[in-house]
């Protein structure tokens, strides 16, 4: 258990950290997503030491650290924009940490030789920060902070500031350091793609809470709030109220009768993904609950995919392939039926 | 039609601006050139190499650079708490570094006139033996007490420009308080301190007002370069009043062009 946060509170101009409870384990990447403004680099900061926290505590391996200064704590963190010195060069920024050790200029030497071999940087070391690709400088960050051998390393946004290639070319780079290094890592982001592709434990952080910790597809699957299911994409978000009836569970919204299983009665909050709703000319018969009459009323093809609004009363978004599209030959104005498992509905309550 | 009066108009206004322009710099260039031709090159050559200016160069030069070092060793550490840190005085202290923009310098001479000379603090200083009034310390004095405030303005804005979480990087690199500064922020400010501190030592060069009321006019003693201009055209003495200006203005140009080329078109002032 290298780090663990009790009940962080810290409120610093319009950014708020709210009762945070973290866990984060032996050699784990643990991932944080939220909007921006959620309050995640206010989090990475407090645990790095740069805050002190209004309230709670920080332990790592079990010792509290909370009061603990930020050059002693033996954490490492790389900012979004990678703050790399503009004054120092490559080498003299990756030694930085070690020179503070007050280790010989010899040994420094050595040490960022190695990190920079590792990283791939070998051939940057006498350049200028400014000199650098994105891609470059976040590899120098990382070696910059990895090169002291921290117990922990906080990510900020470590992908978002490169092209696509490179995001993915770092995020399988980004992936294997735990194992490679024996740190843990905790890697914020607002790309909900960072969590699938990388797939570990995560957290969803909003308004300075942590709404929701577990493993992405149980996230996805399972949205726990409203928030989580519409920030890892769950598109068809309605209010409505749900009651008992002969058929079992059914949710009245706008007029239209939907199935599904959940416990709550009255006023809920329902999603259904995308992805979950079939496309058909005529009523389909299968074990599927939801069969609703629906009109075409905009198609949005993005590559491989369109993405197809519907009019059944409530306002429904399903994805297709091109090669669905075309074979239904689904068009603008069109009557389509539109299938769904009652089981597709999440149901949350509607208490906000 | 209208577009061709318009376009005329445009052009005409545009000329006129430039035209404008134009004359102030030549009225500006005219008046200097002026000076430096007034007296003939042989009796200014004379003039500069006299003993009464070589002294008001040298005392110039020294005071002005030991007033210049006292205002970097006071206006760094400041400067970057008052860019870093909030605390009970700071807000005063912002508008304190703002008083000289607006404060005559020859107020801030007779205030420390009265600090130095018959104030409670003065004759404590007298009595155990130490004088200020009317000495080359009185100088140092002034010039400081007028240009530390400028510095920190200078200074701050600096650090105020780099971005806190360098430093905050370099904390969890394991660098202590006092590491931050000297390794991150202070390097980092690099250019605005050079430029900073160029155009202290310019100002304390120069400096009168402050300096004619705390250290006096004593020909060879506290004789600065300024006070030499002031003596020597008092008593009609042109051609060494010319050879301070001369000296003055060379030292003006110079510390422009070193501020221009460190700080190019940025506005910290």
């Amino acid at each position: 258990m290298p780090l663990e946060i009790r009940f962080l509170s810290k409120t610093l101009g319009d950014f708020h950290l709210r009762d945070v409870n973290l866990t984060i384990k032996d050699n784990e990447y643990f991932i944080i997503l939220g909007p921006s403004g959620a309050g995640k680099t206010i989090l990475l900061e407090t645990i790095a030491g740069i805050h002190c926290p209004d309230a709670g505590s920080i332990l790592l391996d079990g010792v509290d650290i909370t009061n603990v200064p930020a050059r002693m704590r033996n954490i490492g963190m790389v900012y979004q924009d990678y703050m790399l010195f503009p004054h120092l060069t490559i080498e003299k920024n990756i030694g930085f940490g070690l020179k503070q050790q007050g280790l010989s200029g010899e040994l420094i030497h050595k040490s960022v030789q190695e990190i920079s071999e590792l990283l791939g940087i070998s051939h940057l070391l006498q350049r200028s920060p400014d000199t650098l690709s994105g891609g470059e400088q976040q590899r120098v960050a990382l070696a910059r902070a990895l090169v002291i051998r921290p117990r922990v390393l906080l990510l900020d946004e470590p992908l978002s500031a490169l092209d696509a290639i490179t995001r993915r070319k770092m995020r399988n780079k980004l992936a294997r350091l735990p194992s490679l290094t024996g740190i843990s890592i905790i890697h914020i982001t607002h790309h909900a793609e960072d969590l699938i592709s990388l797939g570990h434990r995560s957290a969803v952080m909003d308004g300075g809470f942590i709404v929701q910790v577990g493993h992405p597809d149980e996230i996805f699957q399972n949205p726990k709030t409203p928030f989580v299911a519409a920030f890892t994409g769950m598109e068809n978000l309605f209010s409505g109220v749900a009651r008992e009836s002969h058929e079992g569970k059914i949710i009245v919204a706008e007029s239209v009768r939907i199935h599904a299983v959940s416990s709550l009665n009255g006023p809920v909050l329902f999603g259904i993904r995308s992805e979950d709703l079939i496309f058909s000319r005529e009523p389909l018969k299968s074990s599927a609950r939801n069969v609703l009459k629906a009109t075409v009323t905009k198609i949005r093809i993005m590559g491989s995919l369109a993405w197809v609004m519907v009019d059944c009363g409530l306002s429904l978004t399903g994805v297709l392939t091109i090669q669905s599209l075309f074979d239904l030959k689904i068009d603008d104005g069109d009557t389509v039926y539109i299938t769904f498992k009652a089981s597709a509905v999440t149901v949350f309550p509607a208490d906000e | 039609m209208k577009d061709l009066f318009r376009a005329y108009s445009g052009s005409w206004f545009k000329g006129f601006l430039i035209l404008l322009s134009g004359t102030l710099i030549l009225f500006f260039c005219l008046v200097f050139a002026g000076l430096i031709l007034w007296p003939d090159p042989h009796s200014l050559i004379q003039a500069l190499t006299s003993e009464e200016i070589l002294f008001a160069i040298w005392l110039s030069l020294t005071t002005s650079l030991v007033s210049t070092g006292i205002c970097a060793i006071v206006a760094l550490p400041v400067a970057y708490a008052l860019s870093r840190y909030r605390f009970f005085s700071s807000g005063l202290m912002g508008l304190i570094i703002s008083l000289p923009l607006s404060l005559p310098p020859l107020v801030a001479g007779i205030a420390l006139l009265i600090f130095f000379g018959p104030s409670v603090f003065g004759t404590f200083l007298q009595d155990i033996g130490i004088d200020i009034v009317y000495t080359t310390t009185a100088i140092i004095v002034a010039q400081f007490f007028v240009n530390v405030p400028y510095l920190i303005r200078v200074m701050r804005s600096a650090f105020d420009s780099v971005n806190p979480r360098y430093e905050h990087v370099a904390r969890t690199l394991g660098a202590s308080e006092s590491g931050v500064f000297f390794q991150v922020s202070l390097p980092m400010s690099r250019q605005a301190l050079l430029a900073g501190l160029t155009i202290t030592w310019s100002k304390a060069m120069g400096e009168f007002g402050a300096v004619l009321l705390l250290a006096g006019a004593t020909r060879m003693k506290t004789e600065t370069l300024p006070i030499a201009l002031y003596l020597n055209i008092a008593t009609g003495d042109l051609d060494l009043a010319i050879a301070s200006a001369t000296i003055l203005l060379v030292i003006s140009v110079v510390t422009l062009l070193i501020f221009e080329h460190w700080f190019g078109t940025r506005r910290i002032i």
